[in-house]
């Protein structure tokens, strides 16, 4: 698909979606359209105030990346879920003379129990199949440099095999709180797409 | 009413030009009027009120008519599409007797 000809899109929408097209005085308007409709469910008795919370809370925070203490406390409170997370999770750490990659050349297995849903250019053909022919060309597409004398692995997932990259730490986090080093994160350094940014 | 414990599966992995705004597998909301036009429709699928098949089925009409003349550029954004597809289904299964838009 041509959207994936360019590192940066993948599954952020273009900017049509921000609220910075939208002038206040629309989104004002739209407030008070969402305002009325949700007055009306929740009149009917179809829609209740407290569980629409929950739903976001419950979407915004499945779909992304866990972090480790989200997942331990999942694991106590959810037998499915850490039998699943204990299925065969590999961690591949990437150094100074190796980065790791993760693919599914197959279909789209993903240590999702970790990350979340897998992004949109994962499950596509154009990534799957490059991305074992020429792991570098796709590194680049990412915007990821990685020099020529380092070695890069491809780690195909299975149904049995899941991986996980453990980014390398980048240089100048030396002070930083975990809490901190924790926001540096994204999904994508863990799929090894890309590397962990300082800033 | 239960409370489902993990997103469904065919909310979260809807594709092509229904997918949900995503940073780093994360969802987007611009704005809190998003959160809630997102919430509602979903929880009332939940409930059975609609089969999520047909609130998706209205949202690419919505979002494929905001792109009719320019795909880069629709003419309005992902969640007022998809704010036109509750309305859209709420009306067409009659769930609410909704004024007329202004």
């Amino acid at each position: 698909m041509s959207e994936h000809d360019h590192g940066h899109r993948h599954d952020t929408p273009p900017n049509p979606y921000h609220s910075s097209e939208r002038s206040e005085e629309h989104n004002r308007v739209l407030t008070e359209r969402v305002a009325k409709l949700e007055a009306l469910l929740v009149d009917k008795g179809l829609v209740d105030k407290a569980a629409l919370d929950k739903l976001v809370e419950l979407y915004e925070n499945d779909l992304g990346p866990m972090n480790g203490a989200k997942v331990v406390a999942r694991a106590w409170v959810d037998p499915d879920y850490k039998r699943r997370l204990l299925e065969h999770m590999v961690v591949v750490e990437n150094t100074p003379e190796v980065h790791n990659l993760v693919v599914c050349t197959l279909c789209s297995c993903y240590p999702w129990p970790v990350l979340g849903l897998p992004p949109t250019w994962y499950k596509d053909a154009a990534y799957r199949s490059r991305v074992v022919i020429d792991p570098r060309g796709v590194l680049a597409d990412f915007g990821t440099e990685v020099s020529d004398d380092v070695e890069v692995r491809v780690w195909d997932s299975s149904a049995e095999i899941r991986y996980l990259v453990l980014p390398e730490r980048p240089a100048g986090t030396e002070d930083m709180s975990e809490e901190r080093l924790a926001e540096l994160v994204e999904r994508d350094a863990m799929i090894g797409v890309r590397k962990v940014l300082a800033a | 009413m239960t409370t489902e414990r993990t997103a469904r599966p065919e909310i979260a992995a809807m594709d092509g030009n229904s997918a949900l705004p995503r940073r780093s597998g994360e969802l987007v909301f611009h704005d809190e009027w998003e959160r809630r036009a997102f919430a509602m429709a979903v929880s009332l699928a939940e409930q059975g009120r609609f089969e999520w098949s047909a609130f998706q089925r209205q949202l690419i009409e919505a979002v494929a008519h905001a792109e009719a003349d320019d795909p880069l550029h629709p003419s309005r954004g992902y969640y007022e599409s998809w704010l036109a597809a509750l309305e859209a289904v709420l009306a067409e299964r009659q769930l609410l007797q909704v004024p007329a838009a202004a």
